[in-house]
């Protein structure tokens, strides 16, 4: 599959002229879900007679020139912490073991009401906790670009799935960067939309107020086509916002003139950055600006607090919302317990992995009588002061240009042992989630063999900005390099 | 002894559960229904499925400001949801959405009618402290007849709105506590936020109680009571705590802040757990829902459409109507009975006849068959009928219970029913004379006892009369004829 601009928009035509079948797409797409994905453990659910159905059904729309969009017979992943009727939704964890959702997320809905085929879910984190899909009951996810390398996370297995050429799209999640992380590892384009874009009806919640569904492809306007189907106003989530889908694709026009891009004085430090992950972002600046984007420095005084405050945030949101998690309706329960209270402590230990049971911990402790204040109460502070902080940098600004990680893809195993470490790796990303901004990360070359990712963040409701720029960059750049054997 | 005689002062606050009348549940559409097969009125959302998130029921929201107006509440233009969080198996999430820093209501007074032994009625001004909505937990069944050793949970509860009305500890003894609930349960269901039905749960009661010595301004250590569900139930329990209470204190003793349960097989009050015990529930807001906001102009409409509040309605009532203060009260107790009265009275013409024979034979031939008012097949109009026929002599008092009863179960047409059942009063001159004269005949010994001066006699000799016609025997005439016939 190509890894040109529109991958989508070009099999859609195809389709179109009936030279492929999207039949022969889908089945495509599960022969190398098999091979290559088997290599990257990128998925850990296939529906491939589901997906198969699906594609007839697709042709024989097109057939009677009724499709529905652009999307109609295109094979897409969905990350598995996003349910479908009939379909198991694991998390990646144990505790969810077996269950079967009766219902249907909105964005997978709508993603399938514009006749995308969706062929199966992808490995994560557990629960989306962590930045490699390594803490997977699945086991570790690996990177197409070198499968001794995570392919980030928690995203990982969708970024995978989209690098190694097995689908041109997928859904994933981004609480804290999840997204565009990994899809600066493996060298594709994530979009995280802005805080309540995208419905999160049917995504098993994380952190409620971080969380948001967006979208991992090979170029900005294959994003495009896909996040305009997702976005939109839903009654079933009251976070989200009261606003149409967006009209993302038609403005991709190349045009970045007179674009004012800023750069964080505190995200550009030497200190605790990959130096050739540095070099590639400044290129990629430079590389707009010579295209008529002008640059300016801008500040983030609050950032160095945003590590603390999301860790604060997101696990207390974490800790309640997995309390459902008990053994008594669905999903996994310790067998033999003589009670109550053996039954949830042996079904929550075995259903858990550490992770998760870390931020559980840590979260339960966060908003504990006589800590409430100076945690919890004490981050949500902090977070409107990072909200304030985009807020002017946006006046002098039209977007943010930052790096997306620190560094490049690190080698399975490599982190798993210093859990901090693991958080810091998340200092560019996490501040989008707190003050509930889009965020975009795009490939912007490759540093010692592996891809680097450039992250642009945009006021609210602004992502045809961020998704123009990043066209953009595409249009000067040229095609990204795609991982080997993946072309 | 009383708690008040050996010198200490109860202090009660009470905080109460209520069922707001809704259609469906507070986030979910699945329905509140009662007696429903388990967890089959259930949605995804009660059910805490994974992916699930909560949607504010509108109504809901109309009903808590409705009770927060009536019950002089300031309702807020901004309140919060929060999660309290435990671990339980009927709490399907593992937290509840309440409401906790950000309440929707805050600081209203209900004043209380009590009577005091005497008889003579009193006013209790109860401050509350605040009013908030929350959802209900599911139910653990522990039925050793659905399965020995096993707890079963039904959800069909799990997600039905409530409101918490809490109270200050302005209560002074077990009496006022269940004059309280009485009335604000009348308010409640006056101003139709809650059918209020204790049997059903949707009015359920925890208390709060201290003693102190009199005199003293400090408050005591108070102890909770929970699950008071019914007001006999309510009393009791208090009085047994107050009684334990006063039982540590004078020996020198501190009551221990915990939680307590009654127990009416022994009549005394057992701790479930002591303070240093208590769950942590780590409150904090649900980031899933934002914060409800309510618009001045809307909390103005709430005002406006509120219907006639139940003290109004009782002095209305009494000015309106004349009516005597506790057949005033017992006919404003809720907006049902007090338009039933009404169309009642203005199609009778005699508003005290008609609410006297309302609040005595009517309600006690209802209660006899278990039937409530509001409910049963009895009309207005046909009751009207009824003591038109009793006016005129067609029926007697008794003939129009039995009509009202037969209305009252299945409806129909009063005169229609006088004649299928054949209680035509006996106004016949020849035919009661024949009575009373068999009556006079086989009771000499009353007969003398009243002519003795015994003139209570005469209802004994009137029943006699009675029985001997069936009960059909027109009253009037039969007492002329009896008191002409022993005068002579």
């Amino acid at each position: 599959m190509a890894g040109e601009r529109g991958a989508i928009r070009a099999l859609a035509a195809e389709l179109a002229a009936g030279r492929r079948s999207a039949e022969a797409l889908v089945a495509g797409s599960l022969e190398r879900a098999r091979a290559e994905g088997a290599r990257c453990n990128a998925f850990v659910h296939l529906r491939a007679e589901a997906a198969l159905a699906e594609a007839r059904a697709s042709d024989a729309r097109r057939r009677r020139g009724e499709a529905r969009s652009a999307l109609d017979g295109i094979p897409v992943a969905i990350k598995d912490n996003m349910v479908l009727e009939g379909e198991p939704t694991g998390c990646a964890s144990r505790i969810l073991e077996g269950y079967v959702s009766p219902f249907t997320a909105t964005a997978v809905e709508k993603l399938r009401a514009a006749g995308a085929v969706v062929i199966g879910s992808t490995n994560m984190d557990e629960f989306a906790m962590g930045s490699s899909t390594e803490h997977s009951s699945h086991g570790p996810a690996r990177n197409p670009w070198d499968a001794s390398r995570t392919p980030g996370g928690s995203s990982g297995g969708s970024a995978a799935a989209v690098a190694a050429g097995i689908v041109p799209a997928a859904l994933g999640s981004d609480t804290g960067g999840s997204i565009r992380q990994p899809a600066a590892f493996c060298g594709v384009v994530g979009i995280k939309p802005t805080y309540g874009r995208v419905s999160r009806w049917g995504l098993v919640a994380f952190a409620s107020s971080l969380d948001q569904i967006g979208v991992l492809a090979r170029s900005a306007s294959d994003a495009a086509l896909v996040l305009e189907a997702i976005a939109g106003h839903d009654p079933r989530d009251s976070t989200s916002i009261p606003q149409p889908a967006p009209r993302l694709g038609e403005r991709l026009d190349g045009d970045v003139s007179g674009l004012v891009i800023g750069l964080p004085r505190e995200y550009f430090v030497e200190e605790g950055v990959d130096p050739g992950v540095l070099a590639r972002v400044r290129e990629a600046v430079t590389r707009l600006e010579r295209a008529g984007a002008k640059t300016r420095e801008v500040s983030l005084p609050h950032t160095r607090f945003a590590i603390a405050t999301y860790y604060l945030i997101a696990t207390a949101e974490a800790s309640s919302n997995l309390a459902r998690f008990d053994g008594v309706r669905y999903g996994r329960r310790a067998a033999g317990a003589r009670d109550l209270a053996e039954m949830y402590r042996r079904t929550r230990s075995e259903g858990f992995g550490a992770e998760v049971k870390r931020r559980i911990l840590l979260g339960t402790y966060v908003l504990s009588a006589g800590y409430y204040d100076a945690y919890y109460r004490k981050a949500q502070q902090v977070r409107t002061l990072l909200r304030r902080d985009f807020d002017a940098a946006f006046a002098a600004c039209d977007l943010i240009a930052t790096p997306t990680s620190p560094e490049t893809a690190f080698r399975v195993g490599a982190r798993t042992a210093d859990p901090l470490r693991m958080y810091l790796s998340d200092v560019y990303t996490v501040s989008a989630n707190l003050a509930g901004l889009p965020g975009l990360s795009l490939p912007c070359g490759l540093a010692e063999g592996l891809p680097v990712g450039l992250q642009l963040l945009a006021p609210p409701l602004e992502e045809a900005l961020l998704l123009r720029a990043a066209d953009a960059f595409e249009r000067l750049a040229g095609a990204p390099p795609v991982p080997p054997g993946a072309a | 002894m009383s708690a008040a005689a050996r010198g200490f002062e109860v202090v009660i606050g009470l905080e109460v559960h209520v069922h707001l009348r809704t259609r469906s549940k507070l986030f979910s559409p699945a329905p509140v229904s009662y007696g429903d097969e388990p967890n089959h009125a259930v949605h995804p959302i009660c059910l805490a499925l994974p992916g699930v998130l909560p949607v504010l029921n509108a109504r809901a929201v109309e009903l808590a400001i409705r009770a927060g107006l009536a019950t002089g509440c300031r309702v807020h233009e901004r309140c919060v949801f929060a999660r309290k969080n435990y671990f339980y198996p009927d709490l399907p999430k593992g937290y509840q959405i309440s409401q906790y820093e950000e309440p929707l209501a805050t600081g209203g007074a209900i004043d209380v009618p009590v009577e005091e032994p005497g008889g003579e009625l009193r006013t209790r001004r109860v401050r509350l402290t605040r009013i908030h909505m929350e959802e209900d937990a599911g139910k653990s069944i522990h039925d050793p007849a659905v399965a020995a050793g096993a707890t079963h949970v039904d959800l069909n509860r799990a997600g039905v709105p409530l409101l918490e009305i809490v109270s200050e500890p302005d209560l002074r003894s077990p009496a006022e506590a269940a004059a309280y609930l009485r009335t604000l349960r009348a308010l409640l269901r006056s101003i139709e936020v809650s059918d209020a039905d204790l049997e059903k749960g949707q009015f359920r009661c925890d208390a709060n109680v201290s003693l102190r010595r009199e005199g003293s301004a400090r408050l005591g250590t108070r102890t909770e009571l929970k699950n008071l569900n019914s007001f006999r139930f309510v009393e009791a329990a208090l009085e047994a705590e107050i009684a334990r209470q006063a039982a540590i204190l004078e020996g020198g003793g501190a009551v221990a802040q915990a939680t307590l349960a009654y127990d009416p097989a022994t009549r005394r009050t057992r701790v479930l757990r002591l303070k240093e015990n208590a769950d942590d529930y780590r409150y904090f807001p649900d980031p899933d829902l934002v914060p409800l906001v309510i618009p001045a102009g809307r909390i103005e409409e709430v005002r406006r459409q509120l219907p006639e509040l139940a003290p109004r309605r009782l002095e209305r009532l009494q000015a309106q109507y004349a009516l005597p203060e506790r057949e005033a009260r017992l006919l404003g107790e809720s907006r049902a009975t007090t338009e039933f009265f009404e169309a009642a009275a203005a199609r009778h013409g005699d508003a005290r006849g008609v609410a006297k024979w309302l609040v005595r034979d009517v309600k006690q031939v209802l209660a006899e068959r278990g039937l409530e008012l509001e409910g049963s097949q009895l009309r207005p109009e046909a009751l009207a009928e009824v003591l038109r026929l009793l006016d005129a002599g067609r029926i007697t008092a008794q003939g129009a219970r039995e009509v009202v009863a037969v209305l009252a179960e299945r409806g129909g047409d009063p005169a229609a029913l006088v004649r299928e059942r054949g209680l035509e009063a006996v106004s016949d001159a020849g035919e009661l004379e024949a009575a009373v004269d068999a009556v006079l005949a086989e009771s000499a010994e009353h007969v003398a006892r009243y002519r003795a001066g015994e003139a209570k006699v005469l209802n004994f000799l009137m029943g006699q009369v009675m029985r001997r016609t069936g009960g059909k025997a027109s009253p009037g005439p039969v007492r002329e004829l009896l008191a002409r016939k022993l005068g002579a």
